[in-house]
Parts: structure tokens; C-alpha cells; sequence
């Protein structure tokens, strides 16, 4: 059952009655090496936050109806900020087409990315929450010594809606997957990374060897894709994960336009017990235009040089 | 040796507003030195993470300053149908902006616009986008 509602001149917002299981049995097309067909360009941008709003308790999913007016009001809320704050420092991301009333949404009848009756992050150890803080601590007062001690979106080395598990990111969220043989890769417009998803069956790399991304090992269940992540670093903290994270994601086409990415993650070092979320991908129209976070970053110099003539003007004063 | 820590980028929960997370404009412009400047566009840098702007200023003095304006990723006006001839050298804009914290001539493209007030690229739905096809 699909409730398309016009939310505004440029986005229509079709909110599909979105179940665990889809009712209707959909068979997806085969690649020419007869996998399921997951391949094509597809976004996960959305209204749905990752963890669900407080007011809403325990209640996991809207009606079709509650979830368009949701969104509604999620898309056609202004930023509303002071002259002369900071808050106000920034462009209008809607001149450059970056909001999501301005693009594509998958909709779905979730009230939180995450599943499950509390639908938030579960509660994070004391030995985590203690080895964040020291982090923090140890930077404070460096946030701006040097590139280094920039976090790692700055430094165009990575960006947190990469994961895995890969979460919308807050503009151009897309990502394009190409199917061989013996691999799944997905690409992500943010910020152009590309992972290569081995389906040959073999084993994890050997736990002294650790990635950006970690590594990754996939296998067809039917029509779903799993795929199983370990031999993380510590580098990554993906919301103050340690290097023994877990990630097991699911990708199963739906219908023709539509991937279910489901997701679950866990980290016996940070959270006392895993935690799971699904979202829609909507197939969106090519080609992924590329992001090469690095190239034009003259925010990095400039935002050292801004804090070279803080400290200058501190100094004279 | 100091302890100098990466810190991990924390995945933003979607907010109402999507929160741009890759650098702090806070960190570059100062929101205590609004400008707003009136020039030509010399040239327009289509690249990530920010599209730049290049704009002669004529002062009240005669003199000519290039400033550079920083705006938004150009992937989304790309899909939206504005290539890099929308802004052709030469054209007249209008900005809005916050001047960089080191007093250089840079600044933030806080509302950008023609010199009659429509919005250079688009503005939000029902704006009225000038005509993206050239």
C-alpha cells in the first residue's frame, strides 16, 4: 500500500507501508552470473532519524498517514538562525540543492532508523564512555594545533555515514552498486569510497590486520546479501565504537526500486548489547558525481589559519 | 611526545535540519564581521567539499579586491541541471556573508544573489529557480 503525498513543489514523498517482511513475494532480476540483482544507483537519504524521537516511546512504527504528515513537517522546517551567531555562518544549503526536501527520499513508516521497542543506541559501558572521554580530554585545547587533531570528516579521510553500517549522510547521499563475479562493490558518493565485498566464501583477514572500513566478506541467503565486517582500527569510533566492532548488513531488493538495508551492530567493548536498524534504498537516477572530499579542502588551511589569528589576537590583547 | 588523538567522527542522528558535519565554518569566519559584497565573477571552482566563487570587489576607493566566496557541494546543482557555464565570468552577484577570522579576503556565501535579489542557483521550493537549462 503506497500513500504518495506532495510535500512540496519539488519533492513527492510516497510512503510505503513497510512491514519486516514485504507482503508481496518479489523476484529480482540475475545478474549475468546469476546473482540477485542489487545493482543500480540507489539513495538512502531520509526523514527517519537514527534513534527514535523520546516522545515517542516505544511505538516503532506510524501509519501511513502519521508518517506523511511526519515527514511533511521533518521537510518543510527552516533552519532559523541569528544574525551575528554562529549558528548563522554557513550558506543556505537549499541554493545549492543540498536539503532533502530537494531530493529523492526513500519513505518509509519507521519512527526510528533503529528497530526494536526502545529504537536508541543502548547505553554505553563505563570503561567506553571512560575511554571517550579520555580522547576528548587529551585533544581538548589541541582541537585546532594541527591537521591531526581535526576529525577525520575534516581530513577528508573518511566520513561517519560510510560506516559500515552505512547511514544517510546529510547531502548527496547515494551510492551506486556493481555486481561481479565473486563481488558486490557499493560505492558512496560521500565521499567516493569504493568497498570491494568478496562473495567467494573466504575467511575474515587475520585479526592483526585492520582497516578503515574493516573487512568485509559477503554471502548470498537467497535473495539477501550478508554481509559480515570485523578487523576495524580504533580509528574509525563510529559513535564511540572501539576496534572490536561487528558489523553484519543485509541487502535484499524488494521491488524494482527499492533495497531493504538492514543492519546490526555490535561492540562487546562499548555497548552492553547489539543494536539493529533497517532503512529503505530508493533507486535514484545516475551517474554518482564525484567527491573528492580532499581536493578543493581549503577548509582545513583556513581553519588553522582562522585559529593561528585567534591565538594572535588573544596574544596581543 | 603529545598525544595527539584522532578523533572519530560521531554519526549525526538525522535531525530536523541535516547538520553539515565535515568542518566547522565557525572555525573559519567570524559571525562578528558580516559583509556584503557586490562584484563580478571571475571564475567558479566546481569542487568538493565546497564550490568557491571568485569575485572582484570594486571598493568605494577605486580599488579592486578578489574575493573568494565558499558555497555548497556542486554534485546536487549538477543533477539539478546547472553546469558550469550558470555562472558565466563576467555575471554580477550579490553576497552575503561572514568575513574569514585571519581578515583575508574570503568569506562565506551565506545568501547569494543577483543584483536584483533572485537567488543565484535556486532557493527553496517555490522560490522560483532562475532557468537551469543553458
Amino acid at each position: 500500500m503506497r500513500l504518495c503525498l506532495a510535500v512540496s513543489l519539488i519533492a513527492s514523498l510516497c510512503v510505503t507501508a513497510y512491514a519486516q517482511a514485504p507482503a508481496k513475494k518479489y523476484t529480482p532480476p540475475k545478474t549475468p552470473d546469476g546473482q540477485p540483482s542489487i545493482e543500480g544507483f540507489w539513495t538512502n537519504t531520509t526523514v527517519t532519524p537514527l534513534e527514535r524521537p523520546k516522545d515517542l516511546g516505544s511505538k516503532e512504527f506510524f501509519t501511513p498517514e502519521e508518517a506523511a504528515a511526519y515527514a511533511k513537517k521533518v521537510l518543510e522546517t527552516k533552519e532559523v538562525t541569528g544574525p551575528g551567531t554562529y549558528a548563522d555562518v554557513h550558506y543556505d544549503m537549499s541554493q545549492f540543492g543540498l536539503t532533502r526536501a530537494q531530493n529523492k527520499i526513500a519513505g518509509n513508516t519507521r519512527t526510528s532508523i533503529i528497530v526494536g521497542p526502545e529504537g536508541r543506541v543502548p547505553a554505553m559501558l563505563p570503561a567506553a564512555a571512560q575511554r571517550n572521554a579520555a580522547r576528548a580530554a587529551a585533544n581538548k585545547g589541541h582541537e585546532f594545533d594541527g591537521p591531526e587533531n581535526r576529525g577525520l570528516a575534516e581530513r577528508c579521510l573518511l566520513w561517519g555515514n560510510e560506516g559500515p553500517p552505512m547511514l544517510p549522510a546529510g547531502y548527496n547521499s547515494n551510492l551506486q552498486i556493481v555486481q561481479g563475479k565473486g563481488y558486490v562493490t557499493v560505492m558512496q558518493e560521500m565521499i567516493h569510497d569504493v568497498r570491494v565485498i568478496p562473495t567467494d566464501g573466504r575467511a575474515h583477514l587475520d585479526p592483526s590486520i585492520r582497516q578503515w572500513f574493516g573487512d568485509s566478506v559477503g554471502h548470498w541467503e537467497g535473495n539477501t546479501l550478508v554481509v559480515d565486517t570485523t578487523n576495524f582500527t580504533d580509528r574509525t569510533a563510529m559513535r564511540g565504537s572501539s576496534e572490536n566492532l561487528h558489523v553484519v548488513e543485509r541487502f535484499t531488493r524488494t521491488d524494482d526500486d527499492t533495497v531493504l538495508y538492514q543492519f546490526t551492530v555490535s561492540d562487546p567493548s562499548t555497548w552492553e548489547k547489539s543494536w539493529s536498524g533497517e532503512l529503505p534504498m530508493s533507486k535514484t537516477a545516475g551517474p554518482i558525481f564525484e567527491y573528492a572530499c580532499h581536493e578543493g579542502n581549503y577548509g582545513m588551511a583556513n581553519n588553522l589559519s582562522g585559529a593561528r589569528a585567534e591565538e594572535k589576537a588573544k596574544a596581543s590583547k | 611526545m603529545r598525544n595527539r588523538l584522532v578523533l572519530g567522527f560521531v554519526a549525526l542522528g538525522m535531525a530536523a535540519v541535516p547538520v553539515l558535519a565535515h568542518h566547522s565554518f565557525a572555525a573559519e569566519y567570524d559571525p562578528g564581521k558580516p559583509v556584503k559584497l557586490k562584484g563580478k565573477v571571475t571564475e567558479m571552482e566546481w569542487i568538493n567539499p565546497h564550490s568557491w566563487i571568485h569575485l572582484d570587489v570594486t571598493g568605494a576607493d577605486g580599488k579592486v579586491t578578489s574575493w573568494m566566496i565558499e558555497g555548497g557541494s556542486p554534485n546536487a546543482l549538477l543533477r539539478q541541471g546547472f553546469t558550469k557555464t550558470a555562472l558565466p565570468a563576467g555575471a554580477e552577484i550579490v553576497v552575503e556573508g561572514y568575513q574569514a577570522k585571519d581578515g583575508s579576503a574570503r568569506a562565506n556565501g551565506r545568501d547569494i544573489t543577483y543584483a536584483d535579489g533572485r537567488k543565484l542557483f535556486m532557493g527553496s521550493s517555490g522560490d522560483g529557480a532562475p532557468d537551469a537549462k543553458k
